[in-house]
């Protein structure tokens, strides 16, 4: 019955569309708390499904569900605070996507047949869309119709790849169930041509919905647009959803003796990625856009480390999981500053350090996080990519790495600077009040805590993921 | 020998490039519709046998793909009362040299795939070849945003023609659930369409140009 995950939340928001005024604002927490429980009580009993052959639980699957219900969470009781201060147009609108959003993207994650994964994902783009126009304004408008167009037409092309794989069953005259546990145990008599050519067209397509360049262009203009708790959510989960789809794939990939011409290709989207994002993180204006081109530059190092394979693959499933607790504890920070110095610009900020103290400790360790110092889980995955990278033998990838790597940081560092001590005259009329600073300190926390001591089950369900697609130590 | 289905394909394969050469937004939506219900009758005529359910899923593809898209794209314009050009950036004649030689591609390439399903259907390959293509042409092609939704469908369609053809008519009930996930975005995509003329009072995209780096 793990079906029931997804269930509740579409349940609850589709009540909360029916509720007027600010009678559905409990109903995030409500929701978040019930899926928390859900999610734990799936991890512990791993109850079967009700359709197994559309729904199944994987390590890669439950470990994403358990970090969407803990952030979910944690935003949700942001959200709470957060709308007490804001003007939203249409409150149940925004709180009935958002419980929708969670639906859809706890159905990412549990579903096993190719089509209902396309479907699932196709359902976050809808059911997000709402969200980023949220503020009615004409930047937000364009926003979302980037947001909608690009990515409808992106997932498109993963449908005509997952079309081509059922067509790769058919030319392999293989007869088995469209789901990818099953492929993956049949995957050497699929035809290879077929397969490869699905393979590309599914990283292009959920690429694009995972940021990675050159499809990317969406993203940072989402970002930037929506309130932060919906932007919290969009880079800490929905980047990792479409990263699943990929992940499945390649593991049908390795499982076919693939796994070479699959590492290549996400090697180069990776590296495309991570020079992208280094190239426009430099003269960055914007602090929620710098925060976007951070998150494309951590899913170019994801999928950089997955094309390298065994210890890079362990290294990537750890950022995964340390990217979606850090940035979206970054992007709920930078609702704050956002509310505090009513301005987007980088130079409409600064002196945050002594302006707002709290809000300032949640941002810097968040940035000392995402640019991978050590005691945060960013640091070990990169290392081990960057060893995972040596060892195949990668030296021109690794070079460039490691070289955006440094750029990243060199242009976030001087940026964040300037945000956190740089001069201002602005007025700050914000009242950082505990709800609104803790969600994050909380995340942060979880990462720090997660690279010292991670739970035997927790870590166990990370070795089997990386292990089914062919990494490891 | 030539089947029905041939028959109906190059009636398809004439009205992409009736499309590249229009300029008007409501021909557009009939050559959408049209091109809807074609590759929503084309299992009927596939030769394969058809359970009821099989019947049903078929309808049901036809009145949503035929009927209810470009319904709801044609609300959208009336609600906004364009009856405006596309705006090419390629223009009508390159268009079409476009659209020929992409057709003669197509009927050239699709042989070399040599998939056993579409033996005995000379055009189901190239069609759905030619309308993938043309869909991403016109979204590339037009500054329109309507028309650019226009271009996401037909390229729907084509994907549509190429899943009909193979092993996935077993799943009905998936199938339909990319049926509602398509509807459901071109309702989306028509309701930012009001919204995008109501701020800008038009829907060339060449305004949407403030968020750029």
């Amino acid at each position: 019955m793990v079906e029931i995950a997804f269930i509740a939340p579409l349940l609850t928001g589709i009540i909360a569309f029916f509720l007027g005024g600010r009678s559905s604002r409990p109903l995030l927490t409500i929701t978040g708390a019930l899926h928390l429980l859900i999610s734990v009580l799936i991890w512990s009993f791993r109850p079967g499904a009700a359709f197994p052959d559309y729904f199944g639980i994987t390590p890669e699957g439950l470990l994403s569900l358990l970090v969407i219900s803990l952030l979910f969470f944690m935003i949700s009781i942001y959200t709470t605070a957060y709308l007490a201060k804001t003007e939203i147009h249409s409150e149940r609108i925004f709180t009935g996507c958002m419980l929708l959003f969670l639906a859809t993207m706890t159905m990412v994650t549990l579903s096993d047949h190719i089509m209902v994964m396309w479907i699932a994902i196709e359902a976050t783009t809808l059911a997000s869309a709402p969200l980023i126009y949220t503020h009615r304004s004409a930047a937000s408008l364009e926003a979302t119709w980037k947001y909608v167009l690009i990515c409808s037409v992106g997932i498109a092309l993963a449908l005509l790849g997952s079309v081509l794989i059922t067509l790769a069953m058919d030319v392999g005259g293989v007869y088995a169930p469209v789901s990818f546990s099953s492929l993956t145990d049949v995957a050497e008599k699929l035809d290879p041509f077929w397969l490869k050519t699905g393979f590309v067209f599914i990283l292009v397509g959920y690429g694009t919905k995972m940021g990675l360049a050159p499809m990317h262009t969406w993203l940072p203009d989402a970002h930037s647009e929506a309130p932060s708790p919906a932007s919290a959510l969009l880079s800490g989960v929905l980047l990792n959803c479409a990263y699943l789809g990929i992940f499945k794939t390649n593991k049908i990939m390795q499982a076919a003796g693939l796994g070479d011409f699959s590492g290549m290709v996400l090697i180069f989207f990776g590296l495309a990625s991570m020079l992208a994002a280094a190239t426009f993180i430099l003269k960055q204006t914007e602090y929620k856009r710098l925060l976007a081109y951070s998150s494309i530059e951590n899913m170019g190092i994801i999928a950089f480390g997955t094309g390298v394979g065994g210890i890079g693959a362990y290294g990537a499933m750890l950022c995964l999981i340390h990217h979606s607790l850090i940035k979206s504890s970054l992007f709920l920070s930078s609702g704050n500053i956002l509310l505090g110095y009513a301005s987007r610009l980088i130079d409409g900020t600064g002196k945050m350090a002594r302006l707002m103290p709290k809000t300032f400790v949640a941002f810097f360790g968040g940035f000392a996080g995402i640019s991978g110092f050590p005691p945060f889980g960013i640091f070990l995955g990169e290392l081990f990519i960057v060893i995972g990278a040596f060892r195949a033998h990668h030296y021109i990838g690794v070079g460039l790495f490691i070289l955006s790597i440094c750029a990243i940081f060199a242009g976030f560092a001087n940026h964040i600077m300037k945000i956190s001590f740089g001069d201002s005259g602005v007025a700050v009329k914000f009242e950082e009040n505990a709800t609104m600073v803790w969600p994050q300190y909380a995340l942060l926390l979880t990462s720090v805590v997660l690279c010292f001591w991670m739970p035997e089950t927790v870590s166990q369900a990370v070795m089997n993921a990386v292990n089914s697609m062919g990494g490891g130590f | 020998m030539i089947h029905t289905v041939d028959t109906i394909l190059a009636l398809v394969l004439l009205s992409v490039l009736f499309s590249f050469g229009s300029s008007r937004l409501p021909a557009l939506i009939k050559v959408i519709a049209f091109q809807g219900v074609v590759v929503s009758v084309v299992p009927f005529f596939m030769g394969h046998t058809m359970s009821a359910g099989g019947v049903a899923f078929t309808i049901a593809t036809l009145l949503i793909r035929g009927i209810g898209i470009p319904l709801c794209i044609y609300l959208a314009i009336k609600k906004v009362a364009i009856r405006r050009e596309v705006e090419p950036i390629v223009g009508y004649h390159a268009s079409l040299l476009a659209g020929l030689v992409l057709i003669v591609a197509a009927i050239f390439v699709a042989p070399k795939f040599n998939l056993p399903q579409t033996s005995g259907h000379v055009l189901l390959l190239p069609t759905a070849i030619t309308l993938l293509v043309a869909g991403m042409f016109i979204l590339m092609a037009r500054r329109n945003a309507i028309a650019m939704v226009l271009g996401y469908i037909m390229m729907e369609n084509g994907i549509y023609l190429v899943g009909t053809s193979f092993s996935l008519r077993a799943h009905h009930i998936v199938e339909f659930g990319i049926l509602l996930d398509v509807l459901a975005g071109v309702m989306i995509m028509a309701i930012i369409l009001q919204n995008i003329k109501q701020a800008f009072d038009d829907v060339d995209t060449a305004l949407l140009r403030t968020l750029k780096e």
